[in-house]
């Protein structure tokens, strides 16, 4: 028997649990030339604040072992641009389209959620709480519980949309964090945002990156993230969206077995540009390999008895 | 159309070509390209399974021949990247996608083509001369300058000369061809070319590349540049390898997907 892939977030179907993380896909069009896009479970797009931003000089990037740092510093088209331009190709798409929103100021999350909420069809917001690489990018709504709940509770009063709090690992308690993301409203919390790194060339004595710091991803921080959600899955009663250097098959349903119930593809599509079609190929050979009818029978089911 | 996907390829050679053991000559003996293939684009090659290397590189595309699929690149041993592919031996297989990116221009058949080339940007310019010669260009139209420190850095004189384009040699040290900065040579041949008719391309170090759009621009010429820069994704959406504009210094462009050919007078480098 063929597995059941689909599951449901805050009212939302997904075809199977394969999204694709923000700031790893654009706005969906570059990929469009590389996999079917709607095959996957839903697209994250590229953060979106209220002015385009141009993000910071280079250089932006740098390899790590097993990972990337990254400091791209929010660039983006800006939400008038995002729904003019951008938001008709996604609209087009048979798969999820959750948008997600950056800001420096409760006044900005909220101006932005209200434009995209009248502009129409898209599925999810998914508020960028957590983004580290901007002097206002939102960490402050990321590391202070009673900052996440006022800035939930502002934007669900300009929009229906169900909203995905993605979270921070560079806090005391992610816990914590996730207990107020339920409380402001969050139909979910997506989790990990990348860890705040830093790399120095030895020959030049210069940080690998303009912005100095940056954030860390791709599988040098899964195990992290595998603990991160566990920790949330056993102390919280809200779905986790998995992020952290998901890249194959197995990764997806360690993460599953931790306690996600979606996943998001991040960094690997750099590498792999089909990493998402391989894993969601993957996890339904091995449900079927498994006689389990459905995500659910693995969700949450890591055997921790001694 | 068909889509871009990674693909497993087979090693048909990975060939020394100096002395001192830096440059190489990759072939791959059949490459499935889903799109056609053009001078300028890239492949983007998993040199590493993971690790310390842990991003794809590109590699601009040396020669391609659509009939046998074999397709070449030729690249420097530079870093931790390249040195794995240094390692690479005939049977061993890659990953490969592509072909990403933009071509270099078709370029009206009386024109005449300056290709300017530093170190290992040499390839998409020779690629991109052949090219122009099997559509139909008179060889001796093309001047292929190309510029090395050293004898040792210019490699595959002879496939250069076998295309009949007029051919300058040449090394900051002197040690083969004219004495000096390829640029330097450029600007003195410049004198006797007409810019309405002659298009200037060159692919090299970014120094280099600066020289040459301020040349070529002041003289009046148009033309292309070929950037390099490291590349995450290799298909526009990480941001990674930004330059930015000459019209907007906070303006970014990137080089793998509105590149890596860019106009002269694009770019500020």
């Amino acid at each position: 028997m063929k597995p059941n892939l689909q599951i449901e977030i805050g009212g939302v179907t997904f075809k199977n649990p394969i999204m694709v993380a923000s700031g790893t896909f654009g706005y969906g069009e570059e990929f469009e030339q590389l996999i079917d896009l709607d095959a996957l479970g839903g697209i994250v797009t590229k953060s979106i604040t209220l002015k385009e931003r141009p993000g910071h000089p280079p250089p932006r990037t740098y390899e790590t072992a097993s990972g990337m740092l990254n400091a791209i510093g929010l660039a983006n088209v800006g939400v008038e641009r995002f729904i003019d331009e951008k938001l008709p190709f996604l609209k087009k798409l048979k798969t999820a389209i959750i948008v997600n929103v950056a800001g420096s100021a409760v006044a900005e999350y909220v101006e932005v959620c209200r434009q995209l909420d009248l502009a129409g069809d898209f599925d999810m917001i998914e508020l960028n709480v957590s983004c580290p690489n901007v002097d206002k990018g939102g960490m402050e709504f990321g590391t202070d519980a009673a900052a996440m709940i006022r800035v939930l509770q502002a934007v669900r009063e300009v929009t229906s949309r169900p909203i995905i709090a993605k979270l921070s690992p560079n806090v005391t308690s992610i816990v914590e964090m996730a207990r107020a993301a339920k409380e402001g409203g969050a139909v979910a919390v997506s989790m990990i945002n990348t860890l705040v790194g830093m790399a120095i060339d030895v020959q030049t004595w210069k940080p690998g990156l303009s912005n100095i710091t940056g954030g860390l991803s791709g599988p040098a921080i899964k195990p992290v993230a595998v603990a991160m959600v566990y920790k949330v899955a056993r102390n919280v009663d809200i779905p986790i969206i998995g992020i952290g250097g998901i890249s194959t098959w197995m990764d997806a349903v360690e993460f599953h077995l931790a306690g996600a119930l979606g996943l998001q593809v991040g960094t690997a599509n750099f590498i792999d540009p089909d990493a998402s079609m391989k894993i969601i190929k993957g996890t339904a050979a091995y449900l079927a390999a498994r006689k389990l009818g459905t995500i659910h029978d693995i969700v949450g089911k890591v055997k921790t008895d001694k | 159309m068909k889509k871009i996907v990674p693909q497993t390829c087979l090693v048909a050679a990975n060939k020394q070509l100096d002395a001192a053991g830096l440059y190489y000559s990759l072939t791959i003996a059949d490459f499935k390209t889903p799109r056609p293939i053009s001078p300028g684009q890239f492949v983007h090659i998993k040199v590493a399974d993971g690790g310390e290397v842990y991003f794809r590189r590109a590699f601009s595309i040396a020669d391609y021949d659509p009939r046998t699929g074999a397709l070449e690149i030729i690249y420097k041993i530079l870093g931790r990247g390249t040195a794995r592919l240094g390692d690479k031996k005939k049977g061993d297989r890659l990953d490969i996608i592509g072909p990403l990116g933009n071509r270099f221009s078709k370029i009206p058949k009386k024109s005449n083509v300056v290709m300017v080339a530093g170190g290992v940007g040499f390839p998409p310019l020779y690629f991109y001369a052949k090219y122009l010669i099997q559509s139909g260009h008179d060889s001796r139209q093309i001047s292929f300058f190309y510029g090395g420190r050293t004898r040792n850095d210019l490699v595959e004189l002879s496939r250069i000369k076998k295309l009949g384009v007029r051919f300058f040699p040449c090394t900051d040290d002197g040690s083969f061809g004219f004495k000096g900065f390829v640029t330097k040579a450029v600007a003195e041949a410049m004198g006797e070319m007409n810019p309405h008719h002659t298009s200037v391309c060159g692919c090299g170090p970014e120094p280099m590349l600066a020289a040459l759009q301020d040349l070529a621009l002041k003289s009046g010429f148009d033309g292309e540049l070929s950037l390099e820069a490291p590349m995450p994704c290799g298909v526009g959406v990480c941001l990674g390898c930004i330059k930015p504009t000459i019209a907007n210094p906070r303006e970014y462009v990137r080089v793998c997907h509105d590149g890596p050919v860019f106009k002269l007078g694009e770019v500020a480098l």
